[in-house]
């Protein structure tokens, strides 16, 4: 054990390679060393996965009571720390119960859906130089694709729930994710457009020189404004709740979800968001690249002091509580104010962005020219 | 609402089913271009962002209070709602006059003020003031409606009783000495007797009516002899 724990620090030399890299070079010589890391991956992958969800749900917990002047979990441990522990308890030890007339399989395999779209998504994300599980050529897509394939999940679940509630907020949900998925992708496209590349690793390694999202002059920061907006929508986050607003469809497409069942459409909900953070901060804030401006060596040298996963650590951070923040602050659209903002405003924003962005590639107009 | 402009409502008549109505005519909403309408409204979620980051960063604003613990210290917001009190004046009587304004006021009759003829002056006074506080909305109105300020409302809420007729208070009781027993006393300790603040309830309220005088306590079906036996 010892020896493969010392073995993966080693193997994270010179230029980082990802543990499906490593994995692939070992499998030929020692296989059992590949089986070892790419479990170790799966495991990891999972545990970060479910403690993700504590912490994100205690913060929101804390963040929203500050924001609306309460104290949040106080019982449960020191300042409630417990409390999201407490409640995963709770709910693994609830009664599953599926309606009578429900489609039975459906209904079992829409959470499974849901939650594992996330998990996919969560395997690709460069984490840091020496942490990342699996990179691939075409990340971007990937990722578009997987997290049009949670959309999936949430239809399902409302449809073989036979409640119209239900139903009525998965069509909501397909609705709203179908309209902003095409903005979110077209915000996508200006950051490969810059990098030239669609694999995460390349985009995060080509905003060596400085952030997307300043170097091109504003077209980054509105792409980057574009697709937060979108993926603020896509994971059904407050202002665009509407396929769990409350107060009209009692609780949405998971209406007819308890016990173990609902936590995972739960845990999807917080997983998605740090893993809208995570590609906002790859794409738009360099990922794992630390702030850097220009020729300024000394300044440069002062930023390098944290380590690359730090980096990624509090630009997530800071974009989560972004969302949290808006969450908070701003009231629910209506269904026909959505509809207007994606397909009237942040459509044709997307299309005339992504064309100045062309004319940037096309002349080399970028800030910081740097390597290309 | 930024976009009307109130200055501007105009009074009109207009015929509606054969009559004339007096109208009041509100400029409708100005639309604003496709153009100028994204920075407004990036103006508009701002300013909503800096609302709530004001209050996220001052904790002096959050409103919740961590009740059995800072029970000795627990503070109350001026007008908080629990209990109706008489109020007393400065020589110990109670102000109410017996009018009867806070009975009529009353939405759901929770107040019953009952009078009699007063033995020296032979005008009205008041007998007994029951507050029933099981049927009590707690919405202030007996004590807007009191022309003599006779009524508060105070700020002891832990009113929980396992017998609802407990929660029946006949708030002008006196529970100290008569008032010929006070007369006999020399003037201080008369003045501290007197203005000593009395509840409708002297001592820990007992739970399930057992103990109580004059309130015969529930009789469960099982319990006949067990109580009987008690009592």
């Amino acid at each position: 054990m010892h020896e493969i724990a010392l073995r993966i620090l080693l193997a994270a030399g010179d230029p980082p390679k990802t543990i499906a890299e490593r994995a692939t070079e070992a499998l030929p010589t020692d296989p059992l060393f590949a089986i070892a890391l790419i479990g170790g991956a799966m495991v990891g992958v999972l545990t970060f996965l479910t403690l993700l969800g504590l912490v994100l749900i205690y913060a929101e917990r804390k963040i929203s009571a500050r924001f609306q002047c309460r104290l949040g979990p106080m019982r449960v441990g020191p300042h409630g720390l417990l409390q999201t522990v407490a409640d995963t308890l709770k709910l693994l030890c609830k009664e599953d119960i599926v309606p009578t007339r429900a489609d039975q399989a459906m209904h079992l395999l829409a959470p499974f859906l849901s939650l594992g779209a996330t998990v996919l998504v969560l395997l690709v994300v460069p984490y840091s130089p020496l942490l990342h599980v699996a990179d691939m050529n075409i990340g971007v897509l990937y990722v578009t694709a997987i997290s049009g394939f949670g959309v999936m999940g949430i239809l399902l679940g409302g449809w073989s729930s036979n409640n119209k509630w239900a139903l009525l907020g998965a069509m909501r949900s397909g609705a709203q994710i179908i309209s902003y998925e095409i903005s979110a992708t077209l915000a996508l496209l200006v950051v490969v457009l810059f990098a030239g590349t669609m694999s995460l690793r390349g985009i995060v390694e080509s905003q060596e020189a400085g952030w997307w999202i300043w170097r091109a002059h504003g077209v980054g920061i509105v792409s980057f404004i574009v697709y937060l907006i979108a993926s603020t929508a896509e994971i059904n986050r407050t202002p665009f709740d509407i396929p769990e607003g409350e107060s009209e469809l009692t609780a949405g497409f998971h209406a007819e979800y308890s016990g173990l069942r609902f936590s995972f459409f739960f845990l999807a909900e917080f997983i998605n968001m740090f893993v809208v953070a995570a590609l906002t901060s790859t794409l738009f804030l360099g990922g794992w690249m630390p702030f850097h401006v220009g020729n300024f060596t000394a300044f440069n040298q002062v930023m390098d002091l944290l380590p690359g996963g730090g980096w990624f650590f509090l630009k997530v951070s800071g974009i989560i509580f972004l969302l949290m923040w808006f969450r908070w602050t701003f009231p629910r659209l209506r269904v026909d104010q959505l509809m207007r903002l994606e397909w009237k405003i942040l459509l044709p924003i997307g299309f005339v962005n992504l064309l100045v962005a062309s004319f940037v590639v096309l002349y080399n107009f970028y800030l910081f020219p740097g390597n290309n | 609402m930024s976009n009307v402009d109130f200055t501007d409502v105009r009074l009109s008549q207009q015929s509606i089913a054969g009559q004339t109505v007096p109208v009041a005519l509100v400029p409708r909403i100005r639309t604003q271009n496709y153009f100028a309408q994204v920075p407004s409204a990036f103006k508009s979620l701002w300013k909503g962002m800096k609302l709530t980051m004001w209050y996220f960063l001052h904790p002096s604003t959050i409103v919740t209070k961590q009740y059995p613990e800072n029970r000795a210290t627990l503070k109350f917001p001026e007008r908080y709602r629990a209990n109706l009190q008489l109020n007393q004046d400065d020589n110990g009587y109670y102000m109410c006059n017996g009018c009867k304004a806070c009975e009529r006021a009353c939405p759901n009759a929770s107040i019953i003020v009952k009078t009699r003829k007063g033995a020296v002056t032979g005008k009205n006074e008041l007998d007994a003031y029951v507050w029933r506080m099981d049927s009590c909305t707690f919405c202030n109105a007996c004590v807007m409606a009191c022309p003599s300020d006779a009524l508060r409302m105070g700020h002891e809420f832990e009113c929980a009783v396992y017998d609802r007729r407990l929660l029946i208070y006949t708030l002008n009781r006196h529970a100290g000495p008569t008032g010929d027993q006070v007369a006999k006393l020399d003037e201080e300790t008369r003045k501290q007797v007197v203005l000593e603040k009395r509840g409708p309830y002297d001592g820990p309220v007992p739970l399930a009516g057992e103990a109580y005088p004059n309130i015969r306590p529930i009789v469960l079906p099982g319990q006949a002899t067990e109580q009987e036996d008690k009592v």
